[in-house]
């Protein structure tokens, strides 16, 4: 009983801290279940694809509806991210966990730094919002992954990119979005507001093509699963509605020093 | 930092203009997924509260995945049953959204993106085929 609560409000702490900080859960899913639950790496990665498709699927819902996800940039780049997630979900049961340990304390490393020195966004220009209509204007490929009001460059890269993003997501357990966001934003020309509506979409194809892979291969246990991804949506929810009424500055500085404190643990976990 | 599956909040420099009514494709699209989570939370939540009410432990390691043994759980009402359902269902909604979409893709004679999404549903099967011939 006790496990089962601790499991659903480390989750909803997850989803909440994600929600409010515009990370998805995966980022704490695993140190949570390894630190704190003390359940091998393979299994907490395995769960924390789990919760990290449930959280998308909801969002990219609503992006969908509001018509901000670019769904043909969106389906062509998950083609290469699912292979890349397909490649990473194998390797991850090749590579000693200890790497996979060290190289998430890297990971929240960086994201604690990057949130560390994280300034407010300018206010970025309104994406146009005309007629979606691209493919029936210009029939080259690159109109057709276009929006409007933005045309995407350099698509090769922006494979490469996808590829890499889905490795890391499948090896580490989390959507990817830290990579998908800045090839899309960066490299590939797509607003900032859309290249993070559409990696959300892409997030379920990306984390699904591995969390196969765990879930047949017996990376996934149901038991930690079920209530740790109901509290991750439940307070991915909560966390979208009373935004508002958070000093995202003071909690911003919490969720880095929780960051550096599990890093570290995760460093010496891996190091031991 | 992010577009990491979360939902929208005030730090995520996520979209918070309503812009234009989405169309068919992206409206069936976007129900699919949001029918498809809210339905695998609602599967997980009976699993959980069944797991709850058996007094079995998250931790005492549950049973590995097993089609037959799945069914045979379902119908014995225990949780295994309805949690590794639950999880078919997360896992299998973003499938079912490209399959959405190459149906529509299709309707609209749009026949490059019905290929990639014919191609994305080739990758996700790869990966299950895979997995079962490893385990084998």
């Amino acid at each position: 009983m006790i496990v089962v609560l601790g499991l659903i409000g480390g989750g909803v702490a997850a989803g909440l801290f994600g929600s409010l900080l515009g990370l998805g859960g995966g980022i704490l899913i695993v140190p949570l279940l390894t630190l704190g639950f003390g359940l091998p790496l393979l299994t907490a990665v395995g769960v924390s694809l789990v919760c990290v498709i449930v959280t998308s699927g909801a969002s990219a819902g609503v992006y969908l509806e509001r018509r901000v996800a670019n769904l043909r940039l969106g389906m062509t780049l998950e083609l290469f991210t699912a292979i890349g997630a397909l490649v990473g979900g194998l390797v991850a049961f090749l590579v000693p966990a200890r790497f996979l340990e060290l190289l998430f304390a890297g990971l929240l490393a960086y994201v604690a730094l990057t949130m560390a020195r994280r300034r407010e966004p300018e206010k970025e220009p309104e994406v146009e919002t005309g007629d979606l209509g691209p493919a029936t204007i210009d029939d080259s490929t690159t109109a057709r992954l276009s929006g409007p009001g933005y045309r995407v460059r350099r698509i090769p890269l922006g494979v490469v990119g996808s590829v890499f993003a889905g490795v890391v997501s499948a090896l580490l357990g989390i959507g990817g979005g830290l990579v998908k966001v800045p090839v899309m934003h960066v490299v590939m020309g797509v607003p900032l507001r859309v290249a993070t509506a559409t990696s959300n979409l892409m997030i379920g194809i990306t984390a699904s093509a591995s969390a196969i892979i765990y879930l047949l291969r017996g990376g996934i246990d149901p038991y930690v699963a079920g209530p740790t991804a109901i509290g991750v949506f439940l307070g991915a929810t909560l966390g979208s509605r009373t935004a508002h009424r958070i000093d995202i500055r003071i909690l911003r500085g919490l969720f880095v020093a929780i960051l550096l404190y599990t890093g570290w643990q995760m460093l010496l976990r891996g190091l031991s | 930092m992010n577009g990491d599956g979360a939902l929208p909040g005030p730090d995520a420099d996520v979209p918070s203009v309503v812009v234009l009514p989405a169309d068919d494709l992206e409206r069936n699209v976007a129900r699919l997924l949001t029918v498809g989570t809210y339905a695998s939370v609602a599967i997980l939540g009976v699993g959980t509260a069944v797991m709850l009410a058996s007094g079995i432990s998250p931790l005492a390691g549950a049973p590995r995945f097993d089609l037959q043994r799945l069914v045979d759980d379902l119908g014995h009402l225990r949780p295994a049953g309805f949690l590794w359902l639950g999880l078919i269902a997360v896992v299998a909604t973003p499938a079912g959204r490209v399959v959405a979409s190459l149906i529509g893709y299709l309707r609209r004679g749009e026949r490059l993106m019905a290929v990639i999404a014919v191609l994305i549903l080739a990758v996700i099967a790869l990966s299950v085929g895979l997995s079962i011939e490893l385990e084998a």
